[in-house]
Parts: structure tokens; sequence; C-alpha cells
């Protein structure tokens, strides 16, 4: 997969195709921004990529702010849509999260909070069309 | 006389209560309690808001029973699943408390919690029971066998029930939070006026909300434009349409375990447990199969130390001990329940 990357998807096969392509380049440590509206398909996402790293049950954190699992290697899913500011993040001990180099980290809505965001990093968005299509673009930040 | 502390602080909420000999004697939840007590700040999510309310709470819950610290036999206190800090601060207050007054102390499962809300009322439900647990964070189906048995049937694969609830509302502007708003708007609605999907997955007692989430932005967006105007007289169908969908998987599954296992009462326990049509579509459908059914009490729906107490003190009666240096765990521990 060539970086940066803009694609129009029409189907959740293409989405899936797209997961498991971009799951090649990932390794741990990384840390992957998610930005899109409400149903743009993040989790979706995600649940697809992470199948490639073992791992079956992904279950949205936007509850729970983050959730950890288990698979080829560690990985951190945040969640940052129910943050409402900085400090909350610190709260619960983010960059702990972060500094953990064998893991990978993942975090949906991650334009809500941009000022916690590492300057290093992947970041993915997700625009949905008046037809229902996607368009995803994947870029690397450094 | 036996009295039993449970300490709640998983997620948002910090909750303390008491239970003496069976009876429960406070129950203080800091949504409901810290506003008109400690000063009205707003608790904002944050493990120092269960750290500066945790022990005016638990003053208040010994006052409230009418007594003192020396007079608690058992500590229990949720260990997880949870946001990690904020359980960290429930559990190590608990351990703390147990040690320094040479106590037993008992971790809980939060999602077991949930499941014995049914428990805290009068008329209790009896073994086995199907139980669903609905909320923000879980939507799970379950057969609770025994005190110590219990198995997992079906859990969601993407979206909670009460997040579908949340984003749902958000989408169409109705706000915060999503569960109330929608359904006080769909009362005036008609359930069947737009045809939401319901989920087929390969396990049949799974979950899905994600795909339906997306068909009401869809729905929105087809019909109103990028620009998602949405007439106010229009909300009251698609609520009670998108409301139906989500009780809809919720009583098919419910169905279909009630007709393959022999149960003797069905239960519904979460946040989520306190919208109205939901209790009702579950009391019509354990009517239907001449089931007993116990749904909680309002109160005892959402977070809350009662259920925390209640199943700790089953498990100390149970003859488990446990270490003060007991770890909280984000997840589920493997092995809470068995998966069907």
């Amino acid at each position: 997969m060539k970086l940066p990357l803009s694609l129009k998807v029409f189907t959740e096969q293409d989405t899936i195709d797209l997961a498991n392509d971009f799951s090649k380049i990932l390794k741990p440590g990384d840390i992957v921004a998610l930005n899109g509206q409400l149903g743009a398909g993040k989790t979706f996402f995600i649940k697809h990529l992470l199948k490639n790293f073992g791992i079956d049950y992904v279950n949205s954190p936007t509850f729970s702010i983050v959730n950890e699992y288990s698979g080829t290697f560690n990985i951190n899913h945040f969640d940052f849509y129910r943050i409402n500011r900085l400090e909350e993040l610190y709260d619960i001990g983010f960059e702990e999260y972060l500094i953990r180099d064998n893991s990978l980290t993942l975090i949906e809505w991650a334009d809500m909070i941009p000022e916690v965001l590492p300057k290093k990093r992947l970041e993915i968005n997700f625009l949905v069309n008046d037809d229902f299509s996607r368009n995803i673009t994947i870029r690397r930040i450094s | 006389m036996m009295n039993v502390l449970g300490i709640e602080s998983s997620c948002d909420e910090t909750s303390v209560a008491i239970i003496s000999d069976d009876k429960l004697t406070a129950n203080l939840i800091s949504s409901q309690d810290f506003h008109v007590k400690y000063g009205g700040v707003v608790p904002e999510l944050s493990s120092r808001a269960h750290l500066q309310i945790i022990v005016p709470l638990l003053k208040d819950a010994l006052k409230q029973s009418a007594l003192e610290l020396k007079d608690i036999d058992v500590v229990c206190a949720t260990a997880g699943p949870g946001l990690i800090g904020a359980l960290l601060v429930g559990l190590t207050f608990g351990k703390s408390l147990a040690y320094s007054l040479q106590k037993p102390f008992i971790p809980v499962n939060h999602i077991e919690g949930h499941i014995y809300s049914g428990f805290l009322m009068e008329d209790k439900p009896e073994f086995p029971c199907l139980t669903l647990v609905v909320s923000g964070g879980h939507t799970l189906l379950l057969i609770v066998k025994s005190h110590d048995e219990i198995i997992r049937l079906g859990t969601t694969v993407d979206d909670a029930a009460g997040e579908a609830f949340d984003k749902v509302a958000k989408m169409i502007g109705l706000g915060y939070p999503g569960g109330p708003k929608i359904q006080k708007t769909a009362e005036n609605g008609d359930p069947k006026s737009i045809a939401f999907p319901v989920a087929n997955l390969k396990n049949h007692y799974d979950f899905s909300f994600s795909g339906l989430k997306t068909s009401v932005l869809r729905y929105i967006q087809q019909k109103y434009g990028p620009e998602k105007k949405i007439p106010e007289s229009d909300l009251p169908d698609i609520t009670a349409s998108f409301q139906n969908a989500v009780i809809r998987a919720l009583i098919h599954n419910a169905e279909r375990a009630l007709k393959e296992y022999d149960v003797k009462s069905v239960s519904l326990a979460g946040g989520v447990a306190a919208n109205k049509v939901l209790r009702n579509a579950l009391g019509e459908l354990a009517a239907k199969y001449k089931k007993k059914y116990v749904v909680p009490d309002f109160v005892y729906c959402g977070d809350n130390a009662a259920m925390i107490a209640y199943r700790g003190y089953k498990i100390y009666q149970s003859g488990k001990r446990f270490n003060y240096d007991f770890n909280a765990f984000p997840g589920l521990l493997p092995g809470t329940f068995k998966v069907k």
C-alpha cells in the first residue's frame, strides 16, 4: 500500500479489502487516528482490520473510552466521542497507553481532541457521499 | 447483624451502598446525589470526580444506615469491566478500607452486578433465569443457572443498544441522553412506519446495532438531503421505528432462547432497562411463555452500588475469599461467563 491514498468505496467488501491491505503496513507502536461522521464506518473498518491480527470480537469503545485486545500484539482501541476536554484524557492515563511501544493504538473520533495526538501518526478520514459511497483517505503524518 | 458495603466506580457514576441483613439501607449515586449535596458541580468524566466524592458518599451511606465504619463486616467493590482509572478509585478504596478494618474484601464483576439488580426486588428471579443486560456499554443475553454459573448466549458484535440510542438521538438532533429523548419522542410515532432492518448474525444469539445506525443515517440523508434538516413532525415516526427495530432484535433473540432453554424466569437489567417499551415487550414475551418476569425499579437499572453489594454478599456467602491485592480488570475476565 502506497501512502497517501485516496479511494472511493461502494460496498462493505471494498472497505474490508482496504482494511486487509492497510493491516500489512501496520506494526506495534503505530498510532492511527480515524475521523468521520456517525455511521461513516470507522468501527466497521477497525473490526475488519483487527481480524488480520487474530482479534474476532471488536466492540465500539464509545462508552468504555478504550478497549484493549491482545492478538498478534496488543491493541488499544480508543474512542474520543464522549471526551469533552483534554484533561479527561490525561486523567484516564492516555499517555501511558501511547508509550507502550509493543502495542498498536487506534483512535476513533481523533479530531475531537486533536491537540493530544502525537505528531507522528497515520490518519484515516471517512467521508460519506450523497449516494452513500465513501471517500476514504489514508496518509502518514510526521 | 451482617453489614455489607458496596462500592461502584467503573465508569461515570460513583456509588456507595449498604445492605444490612439482606435489607438495603442506603444506595447513594453521584449523578443523583452529587449536585444537591456537594455543591452543584457536574462531575466530569474523570477518576478525580470519583476520588472527590467517594468519602462523602460513604459517610452519608453510614449515616443513613445508622452505622459506624467499624460495624461494616464485608467490603465489596467493582473490579471490572470498566475504565481502568475509574475502576481503580473504588477498588483501591474498598481494598484499603477492608484491610484497615481487617474484614473480608470481595471483588465484583460489574456485569454480574447488573444481573443481580433483579434480586434487589422483593419478588426475586428464580433459577434458571434468562437475563437480558442492556446498557450504554453492554448488550448481553445470559442464562443465570445458579449463583455461581452464568452462561453467555450472545453479545453485541459492534455497538451496544444504549449506544445506538445515544448516537441516533444525536444524528437526528435530539441530543443527550438519547434513551429517554427517543422514548419520549417515539410516543407519538408509528413504530411500523419505517422498516429499519434487524441484523441476522452467524451466532443467532448475538446482536448488531451498527448497521441499524447506518440505515437511519442513510434514511435521513436520502430523504432530507445532505443538510439533514428533519421537520419536527417526522421525528416521532423515525424514533418509534428505530426504537422498534432495537427492541425487535432484543426480543427476537430472547424468544429464541425461551424456545431452546427451559428457564423459570426472565429478567431485564442495565440502563436501557429503564425504557418502558422494552420493559413491556419483554414482559409480554415472558407472559406468553408463562415465565415469571422480574424487572428492577428504575433506580437499580443504571450503575449503582446496591447491586454490587448484593452480588458481593452472595459471593461472600458462597465461602470464596480474596486477597487484598486483587487487581482491576478493564475487560471481561476470561471465564467469568461460560460461553455457549
